[in-house]
């Protein structure tokens, strides 16, 4: 076993894709459990080696992978600290929020195959296991949840550390696609309660997924 | 005699009518329904997982319901089975070996017959041709193919050659496995020891599957009755019906051992069509990454059918010697014009830099072949092209290196030498 700093093996930069890829497959599968969208634009697919659902709307995926291209290079710094969902009513005000908060250690020891000095595989088959115990918690999380009203919108949010946004804004990523600071009202939701659904920990990157979720829904 | 999982269900069954009772949950339930179904003029056994609602529904469509039993119980209404297939995941992934330990129907009467009974059932199953023909109709078409195949390949091994036994040993064979089929699949145990130094030989390649073992006792009570016995080796009138077995087999081909030889067989298909429903559920641990693949249950039930004879399996596999052969022919040396697939950059109306492959024609003979039609490797330079574009324009491109490469002859490998 190697001791590594991120430095090292463009760590952030895997640790990054598998979190993008897993966002992208957590994002798509509340989209549908949650009904934001109708369930006919749902296709099964496979990841992680288990069904899921994920979408065949062209714009609706080119706006998630935009969306989580742009945080990509967050998360490899480590500047974000929270990826958080928010589904929104009419009036565009949040009734959902889900919060995935990421945390990725400053300095690790990881497993590392002496061979190839890559990250070892049990290590990724560990953490694949583990994202799938998620995916399989944001199926069924419709048991603790109150249902939406209709007509319900969604949203991304990233919170950064300190002053990551400051860059973000400096350099567009990708053109025509800005990040604007968001309102308090999406980021901010009256009488919240707090759902805890799944925490992941891992040599890796550790994260906690749960939801806040308005008293009273209907508006 | 009750199933270990007759329990199961039971318990299932109580705890969701007591917690209904109470009324302190809401929890709903998915229910598995198997029975006999009548679709297009012909029956089959139809299993599958239903919810609630659509218990009723379910049960009325089919002609004779076998059983219901609650198959889960959450809290949550599923939407999908997607959940049902992965709570237990990586339960089964580690129990794979021994999955149906609690799902099996077992006996303690059911015990493996010892060498001497099988004898005395092979005797009295020596069943006149009728039977045969339809034994051999129903598992694969081996046994007319490999008859044409015997003189070649292995033969050379063989100093004796008996074509009317290797026939009667075929078709005994064939008996065999019809009844080996049933026992394969109630019991896992291994056969009773064998004193033959014959069957000693066969016992090392039995060790390694069962199932197979049981099937080469029975050949093997077949051989010893007609083959003088030898202390050595394995004599070579007793390899007959083994490589009856083996010729039977037309798609392995190149097999250079003769215990290699020994473990490819029909007993494989059987195997596969044993196993081919626990592969759906549980041989899906490929390497994954492919978004692709769609999971052929249809939401929300999931149905299970049994599966046809194993034919289509050995068709597929000879398809593609086929193919390969008829690439090889052409061999004449023309200049010709073909369209070879060539790929742009430019700047598209939104200012992304985009890489489009497309066909051009060009002239070519038939000797630079070989070297300029090789399939160029995509390029995706940068990030602002969007995405579905990306993947529609890669399946173009794969799409079009396939359909050319598929007309495109192979040139000869003298094409190499003479260039220089």
């Amino acid at each position: 076993m190697t001791t590594l700093t991120r430095q090292d093996l463009n760590f952030g930069q895997v640790v990054a894709d598998i979190l993008c890829e897993f966002l992208e497959v957590a994002i798509h599968l509340i989209l549908y459990v949650r009904e934001v969208y109708p369930s006919g634009i749902f296709q099964k697919r496979k990841k992680y080696n288990v069904p899921v659902q994920m979408s065949c709307h062209p714009e609706l995926n080119q706006y998630i992978h935009d969306t989580l291209h742009c945080v990509k290079p967050l998360i490899e710094k480590n500047d974000a600290e929270k990826v958080v969902v928010v589904i929104m009513d009419k009036e565009h005000h949040p009734v959902e929020r889900f919060v995935f908060e990421i945390s990725q250690p400053p300095l690790l020891s990881i497993r590392v195959d002496n061979n190839t000095s890559a990250i070892s595989d049990t290590l990724l088959s560990h953490v694949e296991q583990l994202l799938r115990a998620v995916i399989l918690k944001i199926s069924v999380c419709d048991a603790v949840l109150e249902n939406n009203p209709p007509g319900c919108t969604f949203t991304v949010l990233v919170h950064t550390r300190e002053a990551a946004t400051r860059n973000m804004e400096k350099v567009q990523v990708i053109k025509d696609f800005p990040w604007i600071v968001a309102d308090e009202q999406e980021v901010h939701m009256q009488e919240p309660r707090l759902i805890p659904l799944k925490t992941m920990t891992s040599d890796i990157v550790k994260m906690q997924l749960y939801v806040e979720e308005r008293a009273q829904k209907a508006s | 005699m009750v199933p270990p999982q007759c329990v199961y269900f039971r318990m299932l069954y109580h705890y969701l009518d007591q917690k209904r009772k109470e009324g302190s949950a809401r929890l709903h339930a998915t229910y598995l329904v198997s029975g006999k179904f009548v679709e297009n003029g012909t029956t089959s056994h139809k299993v599958s997982v239903v919810r609630e609602d659509q218990l009723e529904d379910a049960k009325s469509k089919m002609s004779l319901t076998v059983s219901v039993h609650v198959y889960s119980v959450q809290k949550a209404v599923l939407k999908d089975s997607g959940p049902l297939y992965s709570a237990d995941y990586d339960a089964v992934k580690e129990n794979l070996r021994n999955c149906s330990r609690y799902s099996a129907i077992r006996c303690a009467d059911a015990v493996p017959r010892s060498s001497a009974e099988v004898q005395q059932a092979c005797e009295t199953t020596q069943a006149p041709p009728p039977e045969t023909e339809q034994i051999k109709a129903n598992h694969s078409n081996l046994a007319s193919k490999p008859t044409s195949k015997q003189p070649k390949g292995i033969m050379g091994m063989f100093a004796n050659k008996n074509v009317s036994k290797n026939q009667d040993s075929s078709k005994e064979i064939k008996l065999e496995q019809k009844e080996v089929t049933p026992v394969v699949e109630t019991s896992k145990t291994k056969p009773a020891p064998k004193t033959n130094p014959v069957t000693n030989f066969f016992a090392k390649q039995a060790a390694k599957k069962p199932d197979k073992s049981i099937k080469e006792e029975v050949e093997i009570a077949q051989t010893s009755s007609s083959v003088d016995e030898k202390p050595t080796s394995p004599p070579p009138k007793a390899e007959t019906p083994v490589k009856e077995e083996l010729a039977k087999d037309a798609v392995v081909e190149k097999d250079t051992s003769k215990t290699k030889r020994l473990e490819h067989s029909d007993s494989e298909e059987e195997k596969n069509e044993s196993r081919r429903k626990k592969r759906r559920r549980i041989k899906k641990p490929e390497p994954d990454s492919s978004d692709d693949e769609v999971i052929p249950d249809s939401p929300p039930q999931l149905q299970e059918k049994r599966d046809p004879s194993p034919s289509p399996e050995i068709q597929v596999k000879k398809e593609p010697v086929a193919v390969s052969h008829s690439d090889e022919l052409s061999d004449c040396k023309r200049r010709k014009r073909r369209r070879v697939l060539k790929s742009r950059t430019f700047v598209d109306d939104e200012g992304c830099i985009v890489t489009e492959k497309g066909y051009e024609s060009e002239s070519y003979s038939e000797t630079e072949d070989d070297f300029k039609f090789s399939q160029p490797t995509p390029k995706n330079p940068n990030p602002p092209k969007p995405s579905t574009g990306k993947k529609e324009e890669e399946k173009k491109s794969k799409k079009a290196a396939v359909a050319s490469n598929k007309s495109t002859k192979q040139a000869s490998i003298m094409g190499f030498f003479q260039k220089k």
